[in-house]
Formats: C-alpha cells, sequence, structure tokens
C-alpha cells in the first residue's frame, strides 16, 4: 500500500494531465490538439528518463536512441502489407508477412527497446560520472549509426513513411498517466529506495550490501521501455520520419526539460515538461509573429532553440535541483500533516 | 546460540609503498566487545576497511564463520553478515532517516512494509523515533551517527565493526552510547568491535583490546593485560592513563 504522500502525488499529476487533456479538448483548436499530444509523448519520454537518472544519479544520453527502436519496431510491424515493398524494398522475407495492430506494435517497441537495453548495458552500469555519461554517449551514436545504415529495416537515412496513424491525444494522455503510475511506483520500489540510496552514497550503498550495477540495470531497462513506447506512440502519431528524429536535438529537449523540471522527482519530470512546452510553443508563435509582421530584415530562426539553451543554464546555475525542488508534490509543506507534538527529542 | 568468528590471518595493506597493516591477526567473536585501539594512523580504519573489503590486502586470509572472504567484494561481504559504520558518517543524505535504516532490511530480502516495521523498532529501541520522517542530510552530528548504526543493525549483522562511533559526542550522549553497545552482544547475537581514542570509554565498554602501532600488532588480551604491556604503555596509552584508569 503506497503511502499518502505518494498518493497525493500522484492525484496531483495526473490531474495536471487531465487539465491539459480539458484544455485541449475545450479550445477546439487542432493545433493546441497536437501539442498537448506530443507534450504527452514528451512526458512519457521524460518520465523513462526520470526513472533511471533521477533514481540513479547518472546521466544518461542514450535515452532517444531506444525511443527510437520502438518508432522503427512498431512502424515495420505496423506498416500495411501492401505497402512493404515500397517503403521497404529490401526487407527480409520473415518479417514480410507480420503485420501487428499498433497497440501490439506499440508494446512490442518497449518490449525490443528494453531487450536490447538489457542486452547491452550491463557492463556500463558499472560505471559513475564521466565514464558513464560518455559511455551512454557513444550508445546513443551506435544506435543511431545502425538506424542510418541497417536499409532492410529502417529505410536508412531516408524518411519511413505509411505508418498508420492511430495516436490521439487519448491514447497519449492515457499512456502518459500510466508512465506516472510507473515512474512513482519504481521510485517507491525496493530497487528504486535503493538505486536512490546508491546516488547519494555509492560507498554505503555498498556498505548495506547493495549489488548496484544491478539496481541500476534494472532502472535502465525500465527506463528504455518506456522510451521505446514513447517512440512508438510518436511514430503512430507523425507517419513518416527518419533516423534523424532520434539524435541530438531530440535529446536535448528531453534532457532539457527533465533538468529544468528536476530530475530528482517525478513531479519535476511533469512540471519541466509541461513548463518546457508552455515556453516553446509561446516561442514559437512569437517567432512565427516576428517573422509574418516582418518586425526585423530578415527571418528569425532557433529562438526556441536558444532560449532553452539558456533556460537550462540558468536553471543549472540558480535552482540546479530544478523548478520543482526536490520533495514530490504530496510531500511539500501543503500537504504536510501537523507534525504530531512529541516529548522524545531532547 | 553457536559462537562464529570474524578473523583475519597474517593481513598486509600497502598503499603506493607506504606499509599501513603488517601481518595483523585479529579475531572477533559473536558475544563479546572488541576495542581496536592505537594513534592516529596506527592503520585501524585501515583494517576495518580491510576486513570489509574496501581495500585489498596484500597478502593473508579473511574469513567469516569458517567461510574465507578475502576477494569478496564489499556487498558480497556485507550480505556475509559484517556490517560497519564510518569515521566520516555516510548517510543517503536525501532520504529520510527511516528510509536510511530501511535500506539495509530491504537488501535482506524484507519487503517495504516490512523494512519500514524493522525499521522503526530500531529507531525506537534507539531513541530515534522522533526524526524517522527527517531527511538525514539534516540531522546533528550525535544523531547522525546514531542513525547510522540503526541502518548497520538493521542487516541483522554477525559482526558490526563501529569506526570511531563516540567521535564529536559529548559526556551524556557517549554514556547513553555505551549503555546501549554494551547491551548489544547478547541482546542480537552478534560480535561488536569499537574503534576509539577515549580511554574511559573503551576500558568501560570493551572485554578485551587490540592495540595497533604503525600498521603491528602490539598488545592483544583482556583489558587489564593490555594495558599494563610496556609496549602498549609506550606507544599509546602514557603512564597517566594507566594511573587514570587506576584511580
Ligand atoms: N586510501 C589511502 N591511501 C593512502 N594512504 C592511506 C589511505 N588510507 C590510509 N592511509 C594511510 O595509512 C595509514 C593508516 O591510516 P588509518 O588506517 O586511517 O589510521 P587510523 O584509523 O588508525 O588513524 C596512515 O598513514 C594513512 O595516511
Ligand atoms: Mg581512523
Amino acid at each position: 500500500m503506497p503511502d499518502r504522500r505518494t498518493l497525493i502525488t500522484l492525484a496531483v499529476l495526473v490531474a495536471a494531465v487531465a487539465v491539459s487533456v480539458a484544455v485541449a479538448e475545450l479550445s477546439g483548436v487542432r493545433l493546441i490538439d497536437r501539442v498537448v499530444t506530443v507534450m504527452c509523448i514528451n512526458l512519457i519520454l521524460v518520465l523513462g528518463l526520470q526513472v533511471f537518472m533521477g533514481n540513479s544519479g547518472i546521466l544518461s544520453f542514450a535515452h532517444i536512441g531506444f525511443m527510437g527502436i520502438g518508432a522503427y519496431t512498431t512502424a515495420l510491424f505496423t506498416l500495411p502489407l501492401q505497402m512493404r515493398g515500397m517503403v521497404l524494398p529490401n526487407l527480409y522475407d520473415v518479417l514480410a508477412t507480420v503485420e501487428l495492430s499498433p497497440a501490439l506494435g506499440i508494446a512490442l517497441g518497449g518490449l525490443v527497446a528494453a531487450m536490447v537495453a538489457a542486452a547491452l548495458s550491463f557492463p556500463l552500469m558499472r560505471l559513475s560520472d564521466a565514464a558513464a555519461v560518455i559511455t551512454s554517449f557513444a550508445l546513443l551514436v551506435v544506435l543511431h549509426t545502425i538506424m542510418v545504415h541497417w536499409s532492410e529495416v529502417t529505410n536508412g537515412p531516408r524518411t519511413f513513411f505509411g505508418v498508420p496513424e492511430a495516436t490521439g491525444l487519448y491514447q497519449a494522455a492515457g499512456v502518459a498517466v500510466l508512465a506516472i503510475v510507473g515512474a512513482l511506483a519504481f521510485k517507491e520500489s525496493r530497487t528504486g529506495v535503493l538505486l536512490r540510496a546508491s546516488r547519494d552514497d555509492e560507498v554505503a550503498a555498498h556498505t548495506i550490501g547493495a549489488n548496484v550495477p544491478v539496481l541500476r540495470w534494472r532502472g535502465f531497462v525500465l527506463s528504455a521501455f518506456m522510451a521505446g513506447v514513447g517512440g512508438g506512440l510518436w511514430a503512430h502519431f507523425i507517419t513518416s520520419f527518419s533516423p534523424n528524429a532520434f539524435y541530438l536535438k531530440e535529446t536535448f529537449v528531453i534532457l532539457g526539460m527533465l533538468v529544468i523540471g528536476g530530475g530528482a522527482t517525478v513531479t519535476g519530470a511533469v512540471v519541466g515538461t509541461i513548463a518546457v512546452t508552455i515556453a516553446y510553443e509561446g516561442l514559437r508563435a512569437f517567432e512565427n509573429m516576428l517573422n509574418t509582421e516582418q518586425v526585423f530584415d530578415g527571418t528569425v530562426v532557433g529562438l526556441t532553440e536558444v532560449v532553452l539553451a539558456c533556460a537550462m543554464i540558468g536553471i543549472l546555475v540558480l535552482r540546479p535541483e530544478g523548478l520543482a525542488g526536490s520533495c514530490e508534490i504530496g510531500a511539500t509543506a501543503l500537504f504536510r500533516r501537523r507534525p504530531q507534538p512529541t516529548g522524545e527529542r531532547p | 546460540m553457536t559462537t562464529a568468528s570474524l578473523t583475519a590471518a597474517d593481513l598486509s595493506v600497502e598503499f603506493s609503498g607506504l606499509r599501513a597493516l603488517d601481518r595483523v591477526s585479529i579475531t572477533l567473536n559473536t558475544g563479546e566487545i572488541l576495542g581496536l585501539i592505537g594513534p592516529n594512523g596506527s592503520g585501524k580504519t585501515t583494517l576495518v576497511n580491510a576486513l570489509t573489503g574496501h581495500v585489498r590486502a596484500l597478502e593473508g586470509t579473511i574469513t567469516c564463520a569458517g567461510e574465507t572472504i578475502t576477494h569478496l567484494k564489499p556487498f558480497q561481504i556485507a550480505r556475509k553478515g559484517v556490517a560497519r559504520s564510518f569515521q566520516i558518517v555516510r548517510l543517503f543524505r536525501n532520504l529520510t532517516v527511516l528510509e536510511n535504516v530501511e535500506t539495509a532490511a530491504i537488501v535482506r530480502g524484507a519487503s517495504r512494509p516490512a523494512a519500514r516495521r524493522r525499521g522503526l523498532a530500531l529507531l525506537e529501541d534507539l531513541g530515534l523515533a522522533a526524526l524517522a520522517e527527517e531527511p538525514a542530510g539534516a540531522l546533528s552530528y550525535g544523531d547522525e551517527r546514531r542513525v547510522e548504526i540503526a541502518r548497520a543493525l538493521a542487516a541483522e549483522p554477525r559482526f558490526l565493526l563501529l569506526d570511531e562511533p563516540a567521535a564529536g559526542m559529548n559526556e551524556a550522549e557517549g554514556h547513553a552510547l555505551v549503555a546501549m553497545l554494551s547491551a548489544l552482544p547478547a541482546a542480537r547475537n552478534l560480535g561488536l568491535l569499537v574503534i576509539d581514542h577515549h580511554m574511559p570509554l573503551i576500558m568501560r565498554l570493551c572485554q578485551r583490546l587490540h592495540v595497533l602501532a604503525s600498521g603491528r600488532t602490539i598488545g592483544e588480551g583482556d583489558v587489564e593485560t593490555v594495558r599494563r604491556l610496556p609496549a602498549v604503555i609506550e606507544a599509546y596509552l602514557g603512564v597517566s592513563a594507566v594511573e587514570a584508569a587506576d584511580a
């Protein structure tokens, strides 16, 4: 039975998703509907990153690679059979006859991402600090290179098109809620507590008997599963994409959301995703306005990226624990029961 | 209850040429309290680090209840029932006090609710119950040390090695600590090794002493014998300490 504070946190975070969905529905504007859908998909990716990074304290750049695995897996298995020859002329014969529903394809994408993570990551989990960061970056490069060159199943660097459209606002929001539940449950699980302990003091974690690489590995595999599911949902939203969608730009956005919100908490992941989405869309509208009104002679481009980068720097300098701080929303003063007077403390 | 022991035989440790431990042999039995004393830099912490796998021994063997553990990793040695505290406290600072204690119970296989119950019972025993929900990073020095001991006990160890547990405590806290530690071996059937500088505290607490100087054993045995050994008096205690204890 989860404790009261975790339940309050869950309720507040799910409410935040529900409000976003309500805003999109009530506005009736198609653009807002799409923005909130993408926000929910990003939330799944950010929560997945939080599961590993927030609890273990280790920065991972590989996350978006697993998003790509999920996206390509479901794209491959849900592509209508009659289109296979056109999209993937060199597809292996065994794969040319299987067609799954999008829901199954997305689930399979999560599983494949998790299995790849499980197989590749164990040696990396012994590393900490800079070595861990640089090897996770190397892993992203490896996954990207495979996506670019494995033409038989990815269509190489060219666009993979024809993925059935299946992800709407409600599907994305529903899975985002599951991701919130999953991230909170993991944080409070036995593995989650020990992983957070190892983040605070790895030597002391060894001393109580914790097998730190195994704990990290479990977090990493769950994290990759969530990234794979997020990637699959995105594939069925966007319907055509190329390997570049799963590289540095997306990595920066997802990391930025988590760092700005605060990686140590699930609350931080939600706050960061919503805050960055609002800022992003606001800036994009502003940029469009500047360009259509011809305020400057040339066109303004890249405003969103520059502002996000500056926000990240500002947060890291001024408030390293992120907007949400180091406590879950359910554990903040707002929800704290008045402390009972005790006579025990000297 | 059967007795078991944690032993090191002819243990040597070197740090880039410096011999921090030189063929030290030591035995800790369940049910007893052994004091490990010696001047600063004599190798006491290094001995605890070697026994718990945190530094590699150059030579010698370590056994726990008859099983050789010389080459095991720290987390494996912990799972054999050897727990410790650190000279400079190491808590999980962003976890609550209760969660800190829970971690060791979880590693031993407890579910979260069971770990919580065990943790609360231990905090109650050590007079820390009021701090259960506090973040461990916000404690006073003395409380930090007691939480670290509570966490070690939550693993239900057979051997508990405490590196200067009374450091930074005032006299009243020191007395309370001695009372608490004295009861542990019988109540929990464990062997307790305590490093401390403070001779009166060690004399009250321990049945046996092991004395190190410059990485070598210069005396061991029951308290009365050891504190009269000339080498010990010369190296560490000083004549005044013997007189003070006699008085
Ligand atoms: N990690 C280390 N690297 C190098 N030298 C060390 C290390 N740890 C301890 N030493 C040296 O080993 C000797 C014994 O230290 P230590 O075991 O901490 O003594 P004590 O705990 O008795 O004060 C000292 O000379 C110390 O400088
Ligand atoms: Mg020392």
